[in-house]
């Protein structure tokens, strides 16, 4: 099975559910395919390549599909099932490097103080702490947990710097589910997600969304706070070279800090999910 | 393979980093804050980041993604996510030759950089980027050479007799101006502009004046070559 073939098999996000306009047809690309996204609600969307209509499911505040009749699932997220959390779709980010390079910068924790400065990190707390990596078995995903990391301002309602403790989930190759501290709920974790929508093997749209505790702040302020750091993560998205991701050893040099993602690269190396992927150097 | 001229030295200040591109090859060149001057590779050994768009700390650049330090000698000797580690000695970008000499940054990718022998006196005046081929450029400059007699006698000496270096000597014929050729990718051209440094401060502005219309007349050539004839 090729990369595309396997990367065919997935559910990917390509709208969302808040932006459909009836009578308005929205032209994007998945997996190197034309495709359209019509309609007005969940009811009515229907997403169709070459005239051929897909698959479709809406969750996550977002329009899914798939090229593949016989896909694996979409991936569950419990907390979309919680009272009391509030749902921001953040709209959407296009970033010109590998829709894999997009998923594991979100998994990467040692940039913070560099890239998201006074925000998600700052010197001189750049150490990162040992911390777990294990493949849950139960549902094929990286799991990463114990991470623990200072932040000056680790979301629109912490009050002053924190240290943040992290988990990540990664259900799907192109996409990331982060549970980080909540400020307001120290009972909770916040979720953070980064859903990719592949458009081709070195072009990708990048849309996050959050299930959150937090009741103060408004949502283009959510909206806002999650645009700048993605924003900041592109200026070094689109400056990685190469643009695909090296998935085999011995081309990038990792360290301790990067086990997540040597989990992730052997992870997406054993179950053939090249697209996007640098194989042989 | 041939040693370039890939930007003037004062525009390259201490802990100033810039971005030059020979053929395929993409270069980070830093200047530590004691004026040591590098040519590396342009790729974090890490996660490939540009160490273009890093940040130079002491005689240090740092990669702008993780902030790893590297030292003069390209030695990674310093990771911020594990400041007790002692990086091992493999971690180090490319490195590529590089010398300055009579204001310009020299860079050899294969082998040592040897400048080219250049008049004495000259000034760096500016840097250009002229989206035409080289020889597109070269002609562009010869023929406003010729039209300019307020700034030039009209004769152009080609110094290394490969059109990479020409000379243009002033109204009173002596030493004038001398333009650096490079070609970092196939429709793009880089000029570095040395001026003799009799000149007076509004010659020289007009000298740089000059080179704009030069680049704008250069363009818009390569552009009407390029243009595709109507189908029939």
């Amino acid at each position: 099975m090729t990369g595309l073939e396997h990367a065919q098999k997935y559910w990917y996000p390509v709208a969302m559910l808040g932006e459909l306009n009836d009578g308005q047809t929205k032209n994007t690309q998945l997996l190197g395919t034309e495709i359209s996204v019509c309609g007005s609600n969940e009811e009515s969307v229907t997403v169709s390549s070459a005239g051929q209509l897909l698959a479709v499911q809406c969750q996550y505040d977002h329009v899914w599909t798939t090229f593949s009749d016989d896909p694996y699932p979409l991936f569950a997220i419990p907390e979309a099932e919680e009272p009391g959390r509030r749902f921001v779709p953040c709209g959407v980010v296009r970033v010109s490097c590998s829709p894999l390079r997009a998923v594991e910068n979100f998994l990467d924790i040692a940039h913070f103080p560099f890239v998201h400065t006074g925000v998600l990190g700052a010197e001189p707390h750049t150490e990162v702490y040992k911390y777990d990596v294990q493949i849950d078995e139960k549902h094929d995903e990286v799991f990463a947990t114990n991470i623990r990391f200072f932040q000056p301002q680790a979301s629109k309602s912490a009050e002053g710097s924190i240290e943040t403790e992290y988990i990540y989930r990664v259900p799907a190759p192109m996409a990331a589910i982060l549970y980080k501290t909540c400020p307001p709920k120290p009972e909770a974790m916040d979720v953070i997600t980064l859903f990719v929508q592949p458009i081709d093997e070195e072009t990708c749209d990048v849309w996050p969304w959050m299930a959150l505790y937090d009741d103060t702040s408004t949502m283009a302020d959510l909206i806002q706070f999650q645009q700048l750091i993605f924003v900041q993560d592109r200026s070094i998205l689109e400056n990685q070279l190469p643009r695909k991701l090296p998935i085999d050893p011995g081309h990038e040099i990792p360290t301790k800090a990067d086990l997540t993602s040597i989990a992730y690269r052997r992870w997406l190396k054993k179950r053939g999910a090249y697209y996007g992927a640098l194989e042989k150097i | 393979m041939t040693t370039e001229p890939i930007g003037l030295a004062q525009d390259l200040a201490p802990k100033g980093v810039m971005r030059a591109q020979i053929g395929h090859a993409d270069m980070a060149i830093w200047r530590s804050t004691s004026g040591v001057i590098s040519a590396w590779e342009n790729r974090c050994p890490h996660r490939g980041m540009r160490l273009s768009h890093g940040f130079v700390r002491g005689e240090s650049l740092a990669c702008a993604y993780h902030g790893w330090h590297y030292d003069c000698d390209a030695k990674c000797h310093y990771i911020p996510a594990h400041p007790e580690l002692e990086p091992p000695s493999t971690i180090r970008p490319a490195i590529y030759s590089v010398v300055e000499k009579a204001g310009i940054i020299w860079v050899n990718t294969a082998g040592t950089a040897t400048p080219a022998e250049l008049p004495d006196r000259l000034l760096g005046l500016r840097t250009i980027t002229m989206q035409c081929d080289l020889s597109t450029a070269a002609h562009a400059i010869a023929s406003a050479a010729q039209t300019n007699a307020a700034l030039f006698n009209g004769s152009v000496n080609d110094i290394n007799s490969d059109q990479t270096i020409l000379s243009l000597a002033n109204p009173n014929g002596t030493d004038g101006i001398c333009i650096l050729f490079q070609q970092p990718l196939a429709q793009s051209t880089v000029i570095h502009v040395l001026a003799h440094d009799s000149y007076s401060q509004n010659e020289l502005i007009a000298i740089s004046r000059w080179c704009e219309s030069v680049r704008r007349e250069a363009e818009r050539i390569m552009q009407s070559s390029n243009k595709v004839e109507p189908a029939k």
